[in-house]
């Protein structure tokens, strides 16, 4: 089929088959290497560099050029064929090129981070897995291949949580992150499932595209129309029920949240790329490529759980002292966001947002491993019992590690989302299209877009909170342990390029040359899929200046509580700080109203089969036993009784009889004259 | 000589070598009978290679379809009024026996390459071993339904001995009650096979015969039959045909094993000794979901299309009650019967829906499960070999101990639970998904039945992580100590090279699902066809 494409166009093909392909070979070599070799970390960096290289020369091909859309057969089931092939258009390169570029940064962290690790190569052969199963998904044109790389992703995830094998809560997290992420999978299943009953087909393009099988079907009295075929309405519900589940998992949106902050048991390399800025991001991708198959209502619902999410993890982010834990629940809180503006119509934002996002995020967590490093040296060379992920223990980090702080205050302002950076114009976007949305409906809709507001100063509040608490002040650490050596720096090139990287594409310049409004961003334009000429509404004014006003304020009254040393700003035993503090205690939720009865029934069931399956069985066996024995006893009471009696009755006659004949003459005529008497007597008788 | 007569005879040549050798020998055993499995492997290769495809090579209702055909008058008496007695020796494969018959074949080696471990009598060990490997092969192959039932048979009395005789501390009751369960089931069956032979008479010479084939072909029943379609004949009170497709359902939903007959499964497991076990989840299971395919479907398809429900039912209750069972289990080997039993499941439901996917689903769950139960347990016998103790909660941080062993078990485990790029994933995707499709074709399952199965993937996660998370995972801590510490080494090179080939076939047709589909389709297409002709 490639031969029939035009020359550019199979070129561009080839890039992309070998920017999926080289981590995996990066992956395969690693893997053959020893545990413990260094060569491991530079294979998979130039495998990426590789990949970024060739995914920056696909995107400049296609991005606002045409799209690519190339297949071949994988398979025949019955008369099914089902293809596999590459699927590239602005969605998907932004995403090769996105993936690829954060996590070339991050390689290149990780070869410092780990350098120590006993099972260095393995480590990078997970993290080249997981680069591989990621950029092909991003690229893939059918449902069946989304599904495995959508999984294969989880895996490797799965694998890098539990890094650290021995740790129970490593391990613990990593079951708990796979689990969830299956319910999301099954949902996605389902979908896939409905859409190939209804369809026949698992291509995304005839699926999803602007005049596609999706496009052609209605809902009709109950029935769910497309040309191709009808199902009751009712699954065309699960079916989008069923996406999002998948989103929900992967994206930890509520219900199915509560992996990422466990997730943060893996190495902080990984929680930078994985569980920050790529993988969890996925599950808006799949949004943007099914985008069509959501209704207006399904729209709403979604709004409303990322609205909700967003707003339910920045309020747990407020309180929590674990610092990557607060990045955690900061990461699912901007999730949120995504997820409510793909609900209120803001597709192209919410991709921005993921966008700007990662590499914001990204930052953040490579600041954090830095610094928890860092604690962890000081915690080895002093042999303490600390926690050093605790940021009520860091404190006055600020002239220790100087570029770290001035990139992690760069990374907070994006994340707040402050003029002048990427944030102020992905989010602000959100804002603006979440209250235009909410326009001509009913005023219960402004709760969304209040609440999207609300949660934006609840993020200011938390960003200022945990740079206050690790950067500025004193180092509380020495208030607790007076006399310890600490010997603390950024570290060398290794973790100092990345950082500034990304802190650069933190900044506005990246994205759009006017720094105040997003609608000039090429990114956002690029994926506007409506097209249609927005009209200047009050909100592109009004919002941005509400939002950062009071952000301001909000991000002064923080700095000034916390930067006082004694912080005792809300009663620690309040409801509210509790709820917060306990994450809404989702955990112990989950744990009495579904893990709890599902491991009842799973033993219930047991009992049944050994109690009363395998009872009926003994049941029988013991009754034929019993049947067995009883036969045996008519067998030799009965039946041989029978015998014996007619033996012994024979016998006793015998015995009888023999008593005649015992050899004496005189007996014997004893005997005649008896029975010659006897027959007298009864002749006269007679 | 035929090829396929090759192929099924060739464990008993070896098996009479075996048995004139004298016992001095007694350590070449285990090498013969790997030679043996090795050259069988070798001819079910080429048979694989050389196999035909297309629309005329469908098999199934057409006996000119077949390949690799023998077919010998093996038993002809003249009966008088009755007429002639007919069975012949029929063998020949279409696309639904040549890759199971390939998988046994390899399943085999891997069973032969687990019996270094069994250390006494190993001349009768062998011998019934070899026998064993006979009946199986030739259950795949036969078409005549007398041989059929022959060879059936004769699975039963080896494995009864090598559960009873080489088996764990329960073996006795294990055997006995694996050996009551499946005799119930083909007693029954003998009955039905008697009824069917009165009922059928083949059209070229006019007899009664035990055809497989032309029992399929409604016109071959003479019209006041038993089994007779159109005569519409009672058994107490029921419709002739229900009880002859619920007898022989019953008999190989033993096998599978179905809920509710799947209690000899988790016994015969445990006491089993390694290479018992591979071969009864590998192999013997597959029996069963090939008896319905090849047997109950193809000679009542009418009863099947009418039950399709309740079997549909069956796969759905086998999936959830296994894998909520597997998750209950203390003992590894038990928990990995468990999730037979509930991988099963989805065989019988792919089978129920008869649908093309569903059906060839069906087929590749079974290859895909005969490689991977094969490994599974394979795993088990290498830890019970060096402790002697199987319990999961006696075991935690095995992954620092034995990193090679760990990392084989993860393959085994992920590619159990359907990680995509193994062959599980496209299998059940794919029953699912043709279960799914089933309502809309033809009406024979609800919808709700696939979404239930995906449960069953979701369930599957879980007990296989929590499994790796308590015995691989965290902070080593053993039961028995420092002595089992010493104990548990890591993989030798025989056990490395017995696994390797197991998880690159799970891999491959996890990638290339061709290389079974492409066999099997013809064959599928064919019964679906037949199906909806009937």
């Amino acid at each position: 089929m490639n031969n029939l494409l035009p020359y550019q166009d199979s070129i561009l093909i080839t890039c992309t088959i070998a920017a999926v392909a080289l981590p995996l070979l990066a992956a395969l070599v690693n893997f053959c290497l020893p545990v413990k070799s260094k060569v491991a970390g530079w294979v998979s960096a130039l495998a990426i560099l590789g990949s970024c290289v060739l995914a920056a020369k696909v995107f400049a091909g296609i991005w606002n050029n045409h799209d690519i859309h190339t297949q071949q057969v994988w398979f025949t089931i019955g008369s099914t064929k089902v293809f596999a092939g590459i699927l590239l258009n602005n969605l998907s390169v932004l995403l090769l090129l996105l993936v690829s570029v954060i996590a070339l940064p991050v390689h290149i962290y990780s070869t410092a981070y780990m350098k120590h690790d006993d099972r260095y190569s393995r480590y990078f052969t997970y993290l080249s897995f997981f680069c591989f199963s990621m950029l092909a998904l991003v690229v893939v044109d059918s449902l069946v291949l989304f599904y495995a790389f959508w999984e294969l992703v989880g895996f490797s995830s799965y694998l890098l949580i539990g890094f650290w094998f021995t740790r129970d809560k490593a391990v613990q997290a990593n079951k708990k992150a796979f689990i969830i992420n299956r319910i999301g999978d099954i949902g996605l299943l389902s979908a896939i499932i409905i859409l190939f009953t209804q369809y026949h087909t698992f291509d995304i393009v005839t699926l999803f595209a602007e005049k596609g099988l999706i496009s052609q079907s209605v809902v009709n009295n109950d029935l769910w129309i497309a040309p191709t075929g009808t199902l009751p309405v009712i699954w065309q519900y699960i079916a989008c029920a069923g996406i999002f589940m998948a989103v929900a998992a992967k994206s930890a949106q509520f219900p199915l949240h509560t992996w990422l902050p466990d997730a943060m048991e893996g190495p902080t390399s990984v929680s930078a790329l994985i569980h920050a800025a790529t993988m969890v991001a996925a599950g808006v991708f799949l949004l943007g490529r099914v985008y069509p198959m959501f209704t207006q209502t399904e729209l709403t619902a979604l709004a409303c759980i990322g609205c909700f999410t967003a707003f339910m993890a920045a309020t747990i982010a407020l309180t929590q002292n674990d610092l990557k834990r607060i990045l955690a629940y900061s990461t699912i809180s901007q999730l949120g966001f995504m997820i409510l503006a793909m609900g209120v119509g803001a597709y192209s934002s919410s991709l921005f947002h993921l966008a700007t996002h990662a590499f914001f995020k990204c930052l953040l967590f490579l600041v954090a491993g830095i610094v928890i490093h860092q604690m962890q040296h000081i915690k080895d060379d002093n042999n303490l019992d600390i926690d050093p992920q605790d940021i009520s223990l860091m404190g006055g980090l600020r002239k220790r590690l100087p570029l770290t702080f001035i990139t992690a205050v760069i990374a907070g302002l994006a994340l707040i989302g402050l003029p002048l950076t990427s944030g102020y114009l992905s989010k602000d976007g959100i804002l603006i299209q979440a209250f235009e949305w909410s326009d001509g409906k009913s005023i219960w809709f402004k709760i969304i877009p209040l609440t999207a507001l609300l949660t934006s100063w609840l993020t200011a509040f938390y960003v200022v909170r945990l740079i206050v608490k690790v950067f500025f002040g004193e180092f509380r650490l020495l208030n607790i342990v007076p006399n310890i050596k600490e010997h603390i720096t950024d570290g060398g090139w290794q973790y100092k390029l990345p950082l500034i990287l990304l802190a650069v594409c933190c900044l506005f310049p990246l994205f759009s040359i006017n720094p105040l409004s997003y609608e000039h961003a090429w990114l956002f334009n690029g994926l506007n899929i409506s097209r249609l000429t927005k009209f200047e509404s009050i909100y592109n004014l009004i919002i941005p200046v509400a939002v950062n006003v009071v952000s301001l304020g909000v991000m002064f009254f923080a700095f000034t509580i916390y930067s006082k040393p004694k912080t005792a700003l809300f009663p620690q035993t309040g409801l509210f700080y509790q709820l917060s503090y306990n994450q809404w205690y989702f955990d112990a939720i989950y744990n009495r109203i579904i893990i709890k009865p599902i491991l009842l029934l799973c033993r219930a069931c047991f009992r049944f089969d050994r109690r009363i399956i395998d009872g009926f069985i003994h049941l029988l066996a013991h009754t034929s036993g019993y049947i067995a024995k009883l036969a045996m006893w008519t067998d030799r009471n009965i039946v041989d009784g029978f015998l014996h009696l007619m033996a012994s009755i024979v016998q006793s006659i015998g015995n009888f009889a023999r008593k005649f004949q015992n050899g004496k003459v005189q007996y014997y005529l004893f005997s005649m004259l008896l029975i010659v008497l006897a027959l007298f007597i009864l002749k006269i008788l007679i | 000589m035929n090829i396929l007569t090759l192929l099924i005879f060739i464990p008993v040549l070896f098996g009479i070598i075996i048995m004139l050798l004298p016992s001095s020998l007694r350590n070449s055993f285990k090498y013969i009978t790997l030679l043996a499995t090795l050259i069988q492997l070798g001819i079910s290769i080429w048979m694989y290679l050389n196999f035909k495809t297309g629309a005329n090579f469908g098999g199934i209702n057409h006996e000119d379809q077949f390949q690799f055909v023998q077919k010998l008058p093996w038993i002809s008496l003249n009966l008088g009024s009755f007429g002639k007695m007919q069975i012949d020796y029929f063998v020949g494969i279409d696309g639904i026996s040549i890759t199971l018959l390939v998988m046994t074949s390899l399943v085999m080696v891997i069973a032969t390459l687990a019996t270094w471990e069994i250390k006494s009598n190993l001349k009768g060990f062998f011998l019934l071993f070899l026998l064993l490997d006979m009946a199986v092969v030739g259950v795949f192959c036969a078409l005549d339904f007398f041989l059929f039932y022959m060879f059936y048979e004769l699975m039963l009395l080896p494995l009864y001995f090598l559960i009873g005789m080489w088996g764990g501390a329960r073996r006795e009751y294990a055997a006995i009650k694996f050996f009551l369960y499946t005799l119930f089931g083909s007693v029954f069956m003998l009955l039905v096979m008697v009824g069917l032979y009165l009922s059928v008479t083949d059209p070229a010479t006019g007899n009664h015969t035990f055809n497989i084939v032309q029992m399929m072909n409604p016109a071959n029943y003479s019209g006041n039959s038993v089994f007779s379609i159109a005569a519409h004949q009672t058994i107490l009170g029921m419709p002739a045909r229900t009880v002859g497709f619920v007898v022989l359902f019953i008999a190989f939903a033993i096998k599978v094993p179905v809920v509710p007959l799947h209690t000899w499964l988790p016994d015969a497991h445990v006491e089993a000794p390694t290479p018992v076990s591979i071969i009864l989840a590998g192999i013997l299971l597959k029996i069963g979901g090939y008896g319905i395919i090849r047997i109950c479907i193809g000679i009542f398809p009418d009863v099947a299309t009418n039950h399709a429900f309740w079997i549909g039912l069956l796969g759905v209750i086998s999936i959830l009650y296994g894998a909520f069972n597997a998750l209950a289990q203390k003992d590894l080997k038990r928990m990995i019967a468990y999730s037979s039993v509930s991988h099963m499941g989805f065989v019988l439901l792919g089978i129920a829906s008869q649908t093309a996917e569903g059906v060839s689903g069906a087929v590749m769950q079974m290859v895909s499960h005969g490689f991977l139960s094969t490994m599974l347990f394979f795993l088990v016998g290498v830890l019970y070999n060096r402790v002697h103790d199987r319990g999961i909660n006696h075991f935690r941080g095995l992954g620092n101990l034995m990193p090679k062993y760990t990392a084989f078990v993860m393959i085994a485990f992920f590619a159990s639970l359907g990680l995509p790029g193994f062959s599980a994933f496209v299998a059940e995707a794919f029953t699912l998904a043709g279960t799914f499709k089933s309502h809309n074709v033809n009406g024979l399952l609800p919808y709700w039945m696939a979404i239930c199965g995906t449960l069953g993937i979701l369930l599957g996660a879980a007990y296989f992580l929590w499994t790796l998370q308590r015995m691989f995972f965290g902070q080593e801590s053993l039961k028995g100590g420092d002595v089992w510490k010493t104990a548990l080494v890591d993989l030798n090179l025989r056990e490395k090279l017995t696994l390797a080939p197991l998880a690159i076939i799970a891999l491959v047709l996890g990638i290339m699902p061709s290389l079974v589909f492409d066999k099997v389709n013809d064959s599928v297409l064919a019964l679906i066809q037949f199906l909806q002709a009937k």
